[in-house]
Formats: structure tokens, sequence, C-alpha cells
């Protein structure tokens, strides 16, 4: 965020001699400004990647180091489904398998069905071959060039991905594991069972090298490792890209809150599809390249270890990391290729030495599984960020930045928010006899409620009166059993969230539901996710209006933090977890107002404020009445009440008990003994 | 011996296997009632018990099948054994949970699942790196007994499992229903925070969950072992897997659940491996783990759907 660094609002703050002594004092690296920086790092590891096979020609280490890049892949693969979305995948050998047995079966001799003139044209296209058979006749050989199959294995890996995943991805988490952890069984069951396609449990026989421009890759191991090079940088650059786009913030917003994601507008289905197809397509891959690679498959190489190796191997470098999974992932690989087989053989010498018998023989690359589990344990326990965290910490704010002042009188500049202001009048809102129960309890019966256009309707009751069902209801979060919610003259009972959030209707939560690994930016631009367009082609290309839409979205959601004044935006790119209370308030208001709604939906939004920031808050909210918006409040607070709304309705058991102008049902009987108890109704 | 009396000896068989998977799949349901967790330790804290089992009689002077007992000393050295192989299995789920997750209670998302598989591996290994790849003859030192009924026969061993299995989920049962702890324990399934509130020590009865589910597997790898004659580093696997899918089948939280379902999982390996192919079991099993979560995800005797968040 170099923008925002140099932005009149924060950099006052930076204490000028510290700096200077810290510029005086760091060595030369740390005065390249840092995207200069990292993107020398990137290029000086590009450039070793691509010299590695000259300065160090073992083909036997280089083999080695081609087998870490497929597992890089599949790390890179994985993150997307476990780090971008959130999702525990424990089959993902599966895709693996299905990318590998594509390429074999169309590269090798495995298939050989009778010739006919039905593969003509496969011929011409030099897909097949037409060779004499065993039995007399023809038969097809089938010769897919590598290339082709690359693209066509990612597609059909991500076809199953779909498939596996769209029955599942309404499950929550744990039992997707399950659920995946079954197909990552099925898979490798199935090759073995299937020995006419895959050769059984003998496995693939004389899979065809990659060929290029005539030249067979054969067995040497330096072709092999400059494709997968140029595979695990075609990933790193799709999961950056993917990662910073809409679709990325939609991943991590499914994966810290699916419930606030939904009622932001993400689609939660359609984007955990999404993950499940990616994060396929790389390992299918990832598959075509390894089978041409060993020019072999068998089944054990697809099985439940496998997909737990490339779980160690993101947990390792860090979960939804990019750089981190690779370095994980390589870091793992070598530890097992070289690094035990050195200290195996260093303890030979060494037992050799002391005459000590079982350190003449120890074997550690045997306890190569036995490092892993204890890898996910420490990780797990001591350090869940893993090697290269994918959220770097921010520095802590200066005094300056931290001393907030009070605004009064509301937002002074709100243009940004331009509820495009409707000639309209009557309702916005129409609530009729809405029914909510679980199981037994109702929550909310036969609730009836208008909303008039550009007006501020209080719900208020006592708590466990139904306030928070009935917005829940009015969002698509539960179901009612019977009752009709009509937005602008549109129907949206049974709209799931993400559509009702499209009807203009954003809300926040009573009980705080910001995505918390998340920074305070990314919080605001997943609420605007339904006003964005772009999709993952755009995203991956970076495509002119793409980077456009980006760059307008930032800066819209710079502008919406800027109405709470030097709150939020000194704090843009900390993450939500670190703010305080009132701040997360903030922010939930922000994040709805940045999906640009008509209808904004408050859930208590000044509880836990004190009185002066409850006053600066009210001022806000009814100067966003003011610019136009429609909004419902839910408020225990009854100065608050007083001073918002036009319109107060009281629920109490779920029923609407009273309704009409504040001071009105302020000295409503029924409301003082719903709130205070019979006694003070009758004192 | 006709085609009905091969399918109603697979049921005997089946139910066997059934009481066994219903063992360690209460061991889950347990678990995952209290803590929404799905332990994938429990797999292999079943097969280091089956080794603790091993052990145990060996101890006694008991190896391979050769050495038949009968009257007290078969009760008694499979007692012995018995209460051996449950209070280690359950001292090794009370050691994981204390060292390895209640760090990470509050902590959400996938780190605990992550955390359990593991401990899972280490336990594998450990066993693997010790004992070694080999599968080992297992002490047995029941008589041969065979009943002819009718057109099936049942025996001994069966009979020992039926009524061990009978007799601990009874026990359990008792526990659950009657005792303080147990009431606390299923206070704490339906609402961990509130039980808390009320007074209930729920890290107390989280150790409670894993020390009798880590018990019960230690019964059930006592059970796989006489039963089969043999155990291995790699058994904790398959048969967790099938135990997990008993357990997700009955409705994973509920233990009536997990005891059906244990029974129904030991029918369908027998009776499919019988009239599919035995080579398709695993995958008839894994069909029915997914197909039961996606199409019934609260099984058969479960209260809540597993979808809310």
């Amino acid at each position: 965020m170099a923008e925002l660094e140099e932005s009149p609002a924060s950099a006052p703050a930076r204490p000028m001699s510290g700096s200077r002594l810290r510029v005086a004092t760091l060595p030369l690296v740390a005065r390249i400004p840092p995207r200069v920086r990292s993107r020398l790092a990137v290029g000086l590891l590009a450039l070793a990647a691509l010299l590695f096979p000259l300065l160090h020609a073992n083909d036997a280490d280089i083999d080695s180091a081609a087998n870490a890049l497929a597992f890089a892949a599949l790390a890179l693969g994985l993150n997307i489904v476990v780090g971008f979305a959130g999702l525990l995948d424990l089959g993902y050998a599966a895709f693996f398998a299905i990318g590998a047995y594509a390429y074999g079966a169309a590269a090798s001799f495995q298939l050989q069905p009778e010739w006919s003139s039905f593969w003509e044209p496969f011929h011409w296209l030099d897909l097949v071959a037409r060779l004499p058979g065993p039995a007399g006749g023809d038969v097809v050989h089938f010769q897919v060039s590598f290339w082709l199959m690359l693209p066509i294995s990612a597609a059909l890996a991500a076809l199953f991905g779909v498939l596996f995943g769209a029955p599942t991805l309404r499950l929550k988490g744990d039992y997707l594991a399950i659920v995946t952890l079954g197909f990552g069984e099925i898979v490798p069951i199935v090759a073995r069972n299937m020995p006419a396609v895959t050769n059984g449990a003998m496995g693939l026989n004389g899979v065809a090298a990659p060929q290029l421009f005539g030249y067979s890759f054969g067995i040497s191991a330096t072709p092999y490792y400059y494709v997968g090079v140029g595979l695990v940088a075609l990933l790193i650059v799709t999961s950056l890209r993917l990662k910073e786009s809409r679709i990325g913030r939609a991943w991590m917003a499914i994966r810290e809150d699916e419930i606030a994601a939904a009622a932001m507008g993400v689609n939660r289905v359609r984007y955990k599809l999404l993950a499940f197809a990616i994060g396929a397509a790389f390992a299918g891959a990832t598959g075509t390249f390894y089978v041409a690679k060993l020019q072999t498959a068998t089944p054990e190489m697809f099985m439940f270890p496998v997909s737990v190796m490339v779980l160690v191997m993101i947990v390792f470098g860090g979960i939804g990391s990019v750089w981190g999974v690779v370095v994980g992932a390589l870091l793992l690989q070598m530890l097992q290729s070289w690094f035990l087989e050195d200290l195996s053989q260093w303890l030979h010498g060494l037992g050799r030495l002391i005459d000590v018998a079982w350190l003449r023989h120890v074997e550690l690359a045997s306890s190569i599984e036995l490092i892993f589990g204890v890898i996910l344990v420490v990780m797990m326990l001591y350090r869940r960020q893993g090697l290269i965290p994918a959220t770097r910490p921010m520095p802590a704010l200066s005094l300056d930045q931290q001393a907030a002042q009070i605004q009064r009188g509301g937002f002074a500049t709100l243009p940004v928010i331009s509820p495009q202001p409707s000639p309209e009048t009557g309702s916005l809102l129409a609530i009729s006899g809405l029914t909510v129960s679980f199981g037994g309890l109702v929550a909310l019966r036969e609730v009836g409620l208008v909303v008039p256009r550009h007006g501020v309707v209080a719900v208020i009751g006592p708590n466990g009166s139904g306030k928070s069902t009935l917005f829940n209801a009015v969002t698509g979060l539960v179901t009612p059993d019977r009752g009709s919610v009509v937005m602008a003259g549109r129907e949206i009972v049974g709209l799931p969230p993400h559509r009702v959030l499209e009807c203009g209707i954003a809300r926040t939560f009573q009980n705080l539901r910001l995505f918390p690994n998340l920074t305070v930016l990314e919080n605001v631009m997943i609420g605007m996710h339904a006003r964005l367009a772009s999709g993952a082609a755009g995203a991956l290309l970076r495509l002119p209006r793409t980077r456009r839409e980006e760059e307008e979205a930032r800066e819209r959601a710079l502008a919406i933090l800027a109405l709470f004044g030097n709150r939020l935006v000194p704090r843009a790119e900390h993450l939500a977890s670190s703010l305080s209370y009132a701040n997360r308030r903030r922010t939930e208001i922000a994040r709805a107002l940045a999906s640009n709604p008509t209808l904004l939906l408050l859930d208590e939004p000044t509880a836990g404020m004190n009185p002066a920031e409850t006053l600066e808050l009210a001022e806000q909210i009814k100067s966003l009445n003011n610019s136009g918006l429609t909004i419902v409040l839910i408020e225990h607070k009854l100065d608050v009440v007083v001073s918002l709304a036009d319109q107060v309705v009281v629920l109490d058991h779920g029923e609407k008990i009273a309704e009409g102008r504040p001071e009105t049902v302020r000295n409503d009987e029924e409301v003082i003994r719903a709130y205070l108890g019979r006694s003070a109704a009758f004192a | 011996m006709t085609e009905t009396g091969v399918l109603l000896q697979q049921v005997v068989n089946g139910l066997s296997l059934g009481a066994m998977y219903a063992l360690l799949a209460i061991g889950f349901t347990l678990v995952y009632g209290i803590l929404e967790l799905i332990n994938f330790a429990h797999f292999n804290v079943f097969m280091v018990a089956s080794f603790i089992g091993m052990w145990a009689l060996q101890l006694l002077g008991i190896s391979g099948q050769s050495r038949v007992l009968t009257g007290l000393a078969l009760a008694g050295s499979l007692g012995f054994a018995f209460v051996v192989t449950m209070a280690a299995a359950g001292v090794i789920g009370v050691v994981i949970e204390r060292v390895s997750l209640r760090p990470l209670r509050g902590v959400g998302g996938t780190a605990g699942m992550i955390t359990t598989i593991g401990v899972s591996y280490i336990l594998f290994n450990v066993i693997l790196l010790t004992v070694g790849a080999g599968s080992e003859n297992y002490p047995n030192p029941l008589p041969v007994h065979r009943w002819q009924l009718g057109q099936v026969v049942v025996e001994l061993k069966e009979v020992l499992i039926w009524a061990v299995s009978l007799i601990l989920m009874a026990g359990l049962h008792i526990f659950v229903s009657r005792t303080r702890l147990g009431k606390a324990m299923r206070a704490t399934a339906q609402d961990a925070e509130a039980a808390r509130m009320m007074g209930v020590d729920v890290d107390r009865v989280v150790v409670t969950a894993f020390f009798l589910g880590s018990a019960l597997a230690g019964a059930a790898a006592l059970i796989f072992g006489l039963y089969y004659n043999y155990t291995s580093f790699i058994i904790g696997y398959t048969a967790g897997l099938r135990a997990l899918t008993a357990a997700v089948l009955g409705g994973i939280g509920s233990i009536p659940g997990a005891m059906v379902g244990g029974l129904l999982i030991g029918l369908i390996e027998t009776l499919g491996g019988q009239l599919i192919a035995v080579r398709w079991t695993d995958v008839i099993i894994f069909s029915i783990l997914v197909l039961v979560l996606v199409f019934v995800p609260a099984g058969l005797f479960g209260r809540a759907a597993p979808t809310k968040s």
C-alpha cells in the first residue's frame, strides 16, 4: 500500500528521528523501495531456477528437483482450496490421479481399440496412429501430444472437481473433509479395479515422453525440470493474480465467515465450486506432467499419504501464502531426497566411529512420515501461519494516528455513497405475516412492517424478542415458514442471501461478523463484491478493464473508510481482528455501505460505544438517511431511537406489540410492561 | 452350503465386525458431539491399542494360537488383557487431548482436524519404525468351539465379541444417562457455553470423552486381534475409516447411532463382499459415506443437520 503511506493522513505520524536513524543504520537493501525489492527477489529466484541444471549438472539431483516442482504445483493447487477458500480437502490426490491417468491413457499402449473409420479424423489430426494389431486386424494407438493433454487434463480434473464438489459443498467444513477423504479413497481403488484402462496395480507401462519440435524428452531429467519450472511459475502467477482479485477476496471471505460472505453478496456455492475446480485443475495438469516424467502410473502413487504430504507442505509453508507453500513443498522434498540421506550417511559414519550398531544402520529417510506428523502438530500448536505467513504484521500506529477526533454533525462528505435518491415515495420494504419458527419455538409470529422510502424505522424490544431473527429472515439467512417480504415491489422471500444483497439490502450484525484475518480495506472491498463484475479471465489476464475496476474499487473503499475521519483510514491495512470494538462496528457499516445499498439494516450499531461515540454515530446514521438511504435499525438505546427514528416497531416474544411515533410508543403501557415488567406498568 | 446359508453365515460374520466398528465409532461420535472435531488420531489409537493388547497377552505367556486356556484362566487372562488395553488406550487418548488439542480450543477452522491427522501419522510411524512393517501373529488363548445353528456356524470368539460389546455399550449407556458426569457430557454436547455457565467443568468432560472413546477403541482393537489373529501397523486406517463411516451413517454425535451404524457397516462389508466382490467393498462403503453426507447429513439418529456454520 504505497499510496496509503504517502497520504497526508498517515505521513506526519511517522516519528522523524526514528526513521532517520533507521535509514542510517540499515543496510543498503532496506533503502530499496519494497516493490522494487520484491521484484528483484522474484527475478533472482527465477534466474536461479533457470540456471540450476547448468550449474549443477547431476542428473539425479535435477530429477529430484523436477519431482519437487511437481509437488510445489500440487501444493499451489491445494492452497487455493484449503488456504484461500478454507475447504479442507483430504482427497486432493484423486485429482492428481485423474490428470495422470488421462495422459496415461491418451499416450500409451494400454488402450488399443480396433481400428474403424470412426478414428480417421483423429488419425488425420495425428492424435492416434494405426498399428497392426496382434490378432491380425489393425488397432488404434493413442498418441495425443503432452502439450495438448496438459490443458485437457486440467479441464477434466476441474470437471471432476465440480462433480465431487457440487453435492457436498453445502456441508460444514469437517464433513466436507470426510467426503473428500472418501473420494480420495474411491479414485485409486477404481483405478486398481479397472485394469482395462489403468493396467490395475501393475501400473501403466510405456507412457510416451513429451516431444518438443520433434525432439523427445526421453529419460533425461533436464527438460522435465524446465517444464516443471514453467508449470510452477504459471501456477504461482495464477494464484497471486486470483488472490488479489475479486474472486480471491470472495474465497477468503467464505473462509473467514461464510454467513457474512453470503450477506455481503458472495454466492457461496459458486465460489466454493470455483475453488474446487481450479484446485483440481492444477492437480490435473500436474498429474499429466508427473506421469509423463515417470512414464508409468500405479494406483499407489495417488493414495491418502500423497494427499497428506501435500497438506503438510502447505501447513509448513503457510496456509494461504503462495510463496510459502512453494517454499514448503521444495523444502520438504529437499529434506526427503537430500538432507535425510546425507544425515543418515553422516550418522553411519558416526556409528562406525564410536561403534554403535544401530547408528550404522539408521535410515532417516524412512522416518519422513513421522517428521510429517510432527510438522503438522508443531505447526498447528506453535506457528499456525507457517514459515512465510500470508499476512505481514503491520507496524503499530503512532499516538497521533491513535488519537481520534470526535466528529460532530454527521458525515461531512457523502458523494461516495450515491444511493440514487429516487423521486418515488411510498414503501420501500413491506413485510407482512412473517412467521419464523425453530423447531417448536416461534421466533416471529405474523409480523408486519412497512418501511417508507427514505425513512428511518427502529425495531426495539427486549432481548430474545425476535429482532435479529427479523433481519435474518429479510436477508435470507433464515427461511420463514410463512409471510412475504417485498423489496421495491419485488418478493424476496426464498432468495439466497447474496441475491437479497443484490436487491439493495445491506446489513450489519449484532455480534459483529467481520472477516477477522483480512484487512479493513479488504473487508470493505468484499462489500463491493456484488457491484463489481470481473471474473476469473479478467483477473488472470489483468485486463485493462479489470485493473481499472480494481483501482476504482480501492479508491472508493478508501473514500468510504475516510467517512469515519481518521478512525479507520490509518488502519486500512490492519487486520480487522486487531480493531477496537467500536471500530469494528464502523468497519461493518463501511462494508455494508460499500455494497451501494438502498436499504441499510443496522443491528445494534452503537452497542459497546461510549456516549460520545454513540452520539457521533447517531449523527452519522442521520446523515446517511439525509443523503437518501432508507434505514431500519435495531437499537436498545432509547435516546438514539428517539433522535433518529420516524417510526418505532416494538417486538415482544416474536409478536409486534406496538408501532408508531417514538414518543407515542415510549408511553405505551404494553411496551413499558414488556421492557420493565408488570409492576412498572401499573405503578 | 446353500446360497441362503452362505448369506446367513455372512450376517453372523457381519455382526461380529459390526460390533467392533460400533465400539470404534463411539469414539468418533463422543468427541464430535462435544468438540465438533473429527478426531483422525482415533484411527491409530486403535492400531496402537491392538499392539498393547498383544503385549499384555504375551506378558501372560500366551503367544500365537497354540496355548489354549479354559475356565477361570481364560476369563482371567482375557479380562486382564481387556482392562490393560482399554486403560492404556484411554490414557493415550487423554494425553493426545491434553498435549495437542487443548491448546487449540477456541481456534476455529481446520486447525484441530489437521492436528489430529498429524498425531495419527506420529502414532502410525512410531509403530512402523519400532515394531516394523510385518504383521504380527496375535496371541489368542480362546479354544475353538463351534456351534451349528441351522445353516450357520457360530464360533466361541464371536459369542465373546458380542458379549463384550454388549456389556461395554450397556455400561456406556448407563454412564451417560445415569451419572453426574454423564449428564454433564450430554449438556456440553448440546451447548458447551451454557454448560460452562451452569458450572460444568468442560475440560473434564472433554477428557472423559477422549478417555471413554479411546478405551472403547482399545476394546475394539483387542477384538480385532482375537478375531483376525493378526495385527499390523496398517490396520488403523481401513478399520478407522469404516468406523467413521458408521458414525456418520448413524448420525455423528449420536451414541445409539454409532452402535447401529457400526452393525450396518459390518453387514454391508460382509454381504457386499459376498454379493458383489470383495475388491469393491471399499468403494461401496465410501460411496455410502458420501451419499449419506450428501442426502441425509444428519444420519439415521442425528438431531441437527450439519450444514450450520
